[in-house]
């Protein structure tokens, strides 16, 4: 009886006094719901406008040419540079020889130079080099703008010394062609195909959030409480070490899955504003028994990781030596979580679905597809649930040490 | 005849290679105000946390006599009423806050809690300040808080450890009020502290612990009369004539942590100094 409304008393507690912190809100609302609509939205939206602003660039070229290249005018006018004519250099190793235009490209007198001249050997080649400044923005655009114009140049001469062959350009560069719309011939579903695009984004947030998400309030609600001299009062009420620890998982957990769950969020609304009803980015079409697994196996996975965290934070006696011991712990979960983006799931081998956090991320990853392998199932539920009780069984013994009621205070 | 309350029987704790406490034997009957007087380190705390049930005695046992008989004090908190020297609150929550998730987890109603915290708020004076949050709170407003917060769930014993540390004349005196009167209402009451006079302006029993041993126990004048003195200083003096223990405790240190420490610390003071250790 009032063993459960202690341990929900604990857990409510631990509720409110979090999120009595206004930086609580940014740390577990706001960043995980912005995140993604930033990265997916705001960041192609910057990118648009700095393509923008490139190309209206005034920019200065030299054109370094021998021979009559009164055909490719057309193209480097339509680049919308200024455009300087030269002969070709003499003494040059071979056209990208960059040494004489070092000063003038450096110095910004001009941007790039375009080198072009006909191959000594075969007349009908053309052979050319644009010598530019990689760091340097204007010249990388300046060379961007020159290479589409003699790329279309190119285009035109083949053209023309097919036509001038009897053969028709069309035909002879593109003999073989598909037939219809390459998407309709997918005949994996919508909700299938929106599955598979998810599956590698969510495990990799779910996994990283999760532990993410976690850490801070596991360090406050326990190497905190140390270091106030909070511990000691609480530790005095007629109540279990373990029913402590179960109040405290439930705080942590539950602002963890609030966390996970409003970045997925993020996620969703971020594809809901790019794709606009795009096939691919959309809801994912995953069975019941995929989804109730779904649920399992990141229950399974946050009970370990949210005591494993309570039972590191608390045996530290202050929240800086928590945060030096939990910080690289994220990394063990993101290193392994990057990796299990990568294995193929055809014809993987039973053994990945017994790696800790590489299980879970695989057993999501197949989740998402729809997919449930019984003999997969079985090994990843089996090794995770002896992890969690693993870990839940390390936190109890943490818990119950007498040094706890110990503060730095 | 008195009525045993708590007894300790040949306790003994040990923290790694000091012995906090040795064989004590106490016994705390109903009713009784008993000050443990002791210099720092001398096993105050080591003894009130014993009786709270938060360490488990290395030798010996502390029981509690409850209605259904001797048990175990750790299984019997619900009777006890604790305000530790930090205080213990929260300070994002409130006064009342505070004081109702403490008896939330001792099972009290929060109307009955209701209805203990203004009895004894309107005692200390500390009604307005329920509904505020504690971060703002002086010394003396902790101390009030987390002595309702020890009481409201009416525990059978309250122990308290330096409750007027760092308090100021008025609210020292208010708190030592307070507890005089639980004495008078029949309240059993276990007031740590390490000033003497305190003591015996508050207790009807003194025990006096040094170095892990109770060196006395009884009332301010059986004590007079045991050490042949004429006031309770110089008890307290001839009763602790041997110098108090060194009682630096790291042994919750890993080895890698400790050799690092010492690594990574100077020994050699500056000069005119003397070597560290």
């Amino acid at each position: 009886m009032s063993r459960i409304r202690q341990i929900r008393a604990i857990a409510f507690k631990e509720l409110i006094d979090y999120i009595r912190d206004w930086r609580t809100l940014l740390a577990i609302v706001l960043v995980p719901l912005l995140l993604f609509p930033i990265l997916f939205v705001a960041l192609p939206l910057l990118l648009q406008a700095e393509y923008v602003e490139r190309q209206e660039f005034d920019l200065q070229v030299v054109i370094q040419t021998n021979d009559d290249v009164e055909s490719l005018k057309p193209f480097l006018f339509d680049t919308d540079m200024e455009l300087n004519w030269e002969v070709v250099p003499e003494g040059l190793a071979n056209l990208s020889d960059s040494a004489l235009e070092d000063e003038r490209i450096g110095s910004g007198q001009a941007h790039s130079v375009l080198r072009l001249q006909k191959n000594i050997e075969n007349g009908t080649i053309w052979n050319y080099a644009i010598i530019y400044d990689s760091t340097d923005e204007r010249s990388n655009e300046a060379k961007r703008r020159l290479l589409e114009a003699v790329f279309s140049w190119e285009g035109e001469q083949v053209n023309t010394t097919l036509v001038q062959a009897g053969l028709d350009p069309e035909s002879t560069l593109d003999p073989v062609r598909w037939d219809g719309d390459s998407q309709v011939a997918d005949v994996a579903t919508t909700g299938q195909q929106a599955g598979f695009a998810l599956s590698l984004f969510i495990p990799l947030i779910v996994a990283t959030w999760t532990a993410t998400a976690a850490m801070q309030p596991a360090i406050d609600m326990t190497a905190g409480e140390r270091e106030r001299g909070t511990l000691e009062a609480l530790l005095c009420a007629p109540i279990t070490r373990m029913e402590l620890l179960v109040g405290k998982w439930i705080a942590v957990a539950t602002i963890a899955a609030v966390g996970v769950l409003i970045q997925v969020i993020g996620l969703f609304l971020a594809i809901a504003m790019i794709a606009g009803g795009s096939s691919v980015l959309g809801m994912p079409s995953i069975g019941a028994a995929a989804l109730i697994l779904m649920f399992a196996s990141i229950l399974l996975f946050a009970v370990m990781i949210v005591a494993f965290q309570l039972a590191l934070a608390v045996r530290s006696h202050s929240v800086k030596e928590a945060g030096t011991v939990l910080g690289p712990i994220i990394l063990l979960i993101i290193i392994p979580a990057l990796f299990a983006q990568l294995i193929n799931l055809e014809g993987i081998e039973y053994w990945w679905f017994i790696i800790p956090v590489v299980n879970i991320l695989i057993a999501l990853r197949e989740l998402l597809t729809d997919t449930v392998v019984v003999e997969h199932v079985l090994l990843w539920a089996g090794s995770s649930l002896l992890y969690a009780l693993l870990a839940a069984w390390y936190a109890s013994k943490q818990f119950n040490r007498e040094d706890l009621v110990e503060s730095i205070n | 005849m008195s009525e045993i309350l708590l007894t300790i029987s040949d306790v003994s704790k040990q923290f790694s290679h000091i012995e906090a406490l040795k064989s004590v034997n106490l016994t705390l009957n109903r009713g009784e105000i008993v000050g443990l007087v002791g210099g720092n380190g001398a096993g105050k705390t080591t003894l009130l946390r014993l009786m709270c049930g938060l360490y488990h005695p290395t030798d010996g046992q502390v029981l509690f006599h409850g209605d259904s008989g001797p048990s175990p004090v750790a299984e019997m908190r619900r009777f006890l009423g604790v305000v530790p020297e930090s205080t213990g609150l929260y300070y994002r929550l409130t006064a009342w806050e505070n004081i109702r998730y403490h008896s939330r987890l001792h099972g009290i109603s929060d109307e009955e809690c209701w209805k203990n915290t203004l009895e004894i708020a309107r005692d200390l004076d500390f009604v307005d300040s329920l509904g505020r949050p504690t971060r703002g709170f002086s010394k003396g407003m902790r101390q009030k808080a987390a002595l309702i917060r020890a009481l409201a769930h009416k525990p059978e014993i309250l122990l308290l450890d330096e409750p007027t540390s760092g308090l100021d004349v008025t609210s020292a005196r208010m708190v030592r009020a307070l507890v005089k009167q639980m004495g008078q209402a029949g309240g059993t009451v276990i007031y740590s502290t390490h000033k003497l006079a305190e003591a015996e302006q508050v207790c009807d029993r003194i025990i006096i612990i040094h170095n892990g041993e109770v060196r006395a126990d009884g009332s301010p004048g059986e004590l007079l009369e045991l050490t042949q003195t004429t006031s309770l200083e110089d008890a307290y003096v001839k009763l602790t004539l041997d110098a108090a223990r060194e009682t630096e405790k790291d042994d919750d240190e890993g080895k890698i942590a400790r050799l690092w420490r010492r690594m990574m610390t100077p020994r050699k003071l500056p000069e005119g100094g003397e070597e560290d250790e």
